[in-house]
């Protein structure tokens, strides 16, 4: 798809400050996992995309980091114009072949489908960025792990039943694994392949 | 930014690029703790082995609003940890401290500041060596198997032969940990006596590489352990004597030699830590000087 010059539109007005401001979130959140992190760095996002999803792709992706977009996305002109226009990162078929796969959630990919690394390097693993309806800190979940001091609760909306219990089981895998950012308007949180899930609800 | 910040440079003179890239491999760092994620190493404008690798990590992570500390041996006032804070005044115009509750960022060369760390801290080490294991098996494909592996036996026989030829594990800095269970890292040359800081640490941890092009990390509140033996418990470092300074007993002492007939004097290798000491009241005793022999 080639780039369509009028659905374009503004990057971060000083892209230096932003991505290190964004960076830092995700740093937070991939750090102390299940922690929501607010990011306003830009009013608008390409149609489809959530505030934060954006905001985090500006930040890190760019001609190094394949990336994979679930079919609605990748059908959106919007969507695949401004990612080819600001961070110039190359679109890939399959979440495989991805450094990075975005998917709403009703669209998600079967972890399996996903690049998992290898034992050697589990770090040349997809980390998936998922775009949900509801992110909050009630305790659906109850996560533990590295980063957690205790427990702290998260509550991810709209996710599939065989998804989650895939997430949960792929703990086991570990130095194996897929790290998530969970996005939903301004807000993201993230939950790396260490962190324990337990489903209180 | 400050008026004496360079023209000509990208904020903290890594291009954003170079910068992302990093930042990527901070995040997979993150996510596997105490794993080493190999990275592209820049050329920075001073020599691999006077903190590249700790430079890289805090020119991708350091923005407008940080304070930043580097300390060198626990020390702010030494050669490599004053011209690494110039670097990034000058650079990225940040605001420096030699302050420890003060900072945000800290990079630090073979010391873990005394004063506990606090969340929302970032403590970033140099790391001239990321693999433990480096010594006692050189290729890397090796190494990266064992690791995969975790395949660790090595490790507990060098230490088992410390064991049997002085009947203490002898290794006194670089002491190998196992992060969250499963990793084997190097936790850079800081003295064990710092080890127990890093377990359930609330700031984050970050490692740098330079050399060596490898960026690991260890999350607040990680498990992170000494190896030691049943029988021969992990033991850290302690002394005698106390601080010349601010007569400290419980800080990381550094044996200072004060004229030609070998006396010493012991003071705080944290000078900050020393300091706040000093100035809340605290005072130590002066070194016993020996006789000249005639």
């Amino acid at each position: 798809m080639a780039v369509s010059s009028h659905e374009l539109i503004a990057g971060f007005a000083d892209p230096v400050q932003a991505s290190q401001q964004v960076f830092r979130s995700a740093l937070k959140a991939m750090s102390e996992p299940g922690t929501l992190m607010q990011i306003d760095y830009l009013q608008q996002a390409p149609k489809g995309l959530d505030l934060s999803t954006w905001q985090l792709a500006l930040s890190v992706f760019d001609p190094d980091t394949r990336v994979w977009l679930s079919p609605s996305l990748a059908a959106s002109d919007a969507v695949v114009s401004n990612l080819r226009f600001h961070c110039q990162c190359p679109l890939v078929e399959t979440p495989a072949e991805a450094d990075f796969a975005i998917a709403l959630h009703r669209e998600l990919p079967l972890l399996i489908e996903l690049n998992w690394g290898t034992a050697e390097y589990p770090d040349r693993s997809t980390t998936l960025v998922v775009q949900v309806p509801a992110l909050s800190d009630e305790a659906y979940w109850t996560l533990s792990g590295p980063g957690i001091e205790h427990t702290r609760a998260l509550r991810i909306a709209g996710l599939t039943e065989p998804f989650r219990s895939d997430l949960i089981r792929s703990r086991q895998r570990f130095p194996l694994g897929i790290d998530t950012f969970w996005c939903c308007d301004n807000r993201l949180t993230a939950l790396p392949r260490t962190t324990f899930i337990e489903e209180t609800c | 930014m400050s008026a004496a910040t360079a023209i000509g440079y990208n904020f903290a003179y890594l291009d954003e690029q170079s910068k992302r890239m990093i930042r990527r491999a901070i995040l997979k760092g993150v996510a596997i703790p105490g794993y080493q994620v190999p990275f592209g190493g820049r050329e920075m404008p001073l020599p691999h082995g006077w903190g590249t690798g700790g430079m890289q990590v805090t020119a991708s992570v350091i923005g407008e609003a940080d304070k930043l500390k580097v300390i060198d041996q626990g020390a702010d006032d030494t050669t490599n940890a004053v011209s690494i804070r110039r670097f990034f005044a000058h650079t990225a115009g940040v605001e420096t401290t030699e302050l420890t509750a003060e900072a945000t960022l800290i990079q630090t060369r073979h010391r873990i500041p005394e004063r506990p760390l606090q969340a929302d801290q970032i403590l970033i080490y140099q790391v001239p060596i990321p693999e433990p294991l480096r010594f006692i098996e050189p290729r890397e494909s090796e190494t990266r198997k064992m690791h995969a592996l975790s395949e660790y036996g090595a490790m507990q026989v060098k230490l088992y032969e410390d064991v049997a030829r002085f009947g203490h594990i002898a290794t006194s800095y670089d002491y190998p940990v196992m992060v969250n269970n499963r990793y084997m890292m190097d936790p850079s040359p800081i003295p064990k006596f710092d080890n127990p800081k890093m377990s359930m640490m609330p700031a984050l941890q970050l490692f740098g590489a330079g050399f060596e092009k490898r960026i690991y990390a260890v999350p607040p509140f990680t498990q992170v352990e000494s190896l030691d033996f049943d029988d021969h418990p992990f033991e850290v470092q302690s002394w005698e004597d106390a601080c010349s300074i601010c007569g400290s007993d419980h800080s990381f002492l550094d044996e200072v030699i004060i004229d030609d007939n070998g006396s010493k004097m012991f003071v705080c290798s944290d000078t900050d830590y020393c300091r706040e000491r000093v100035t809340e009241g605290f005072v130590g005793e002066a070194p016993a000087q020996l006789e000249t022999e005639q």
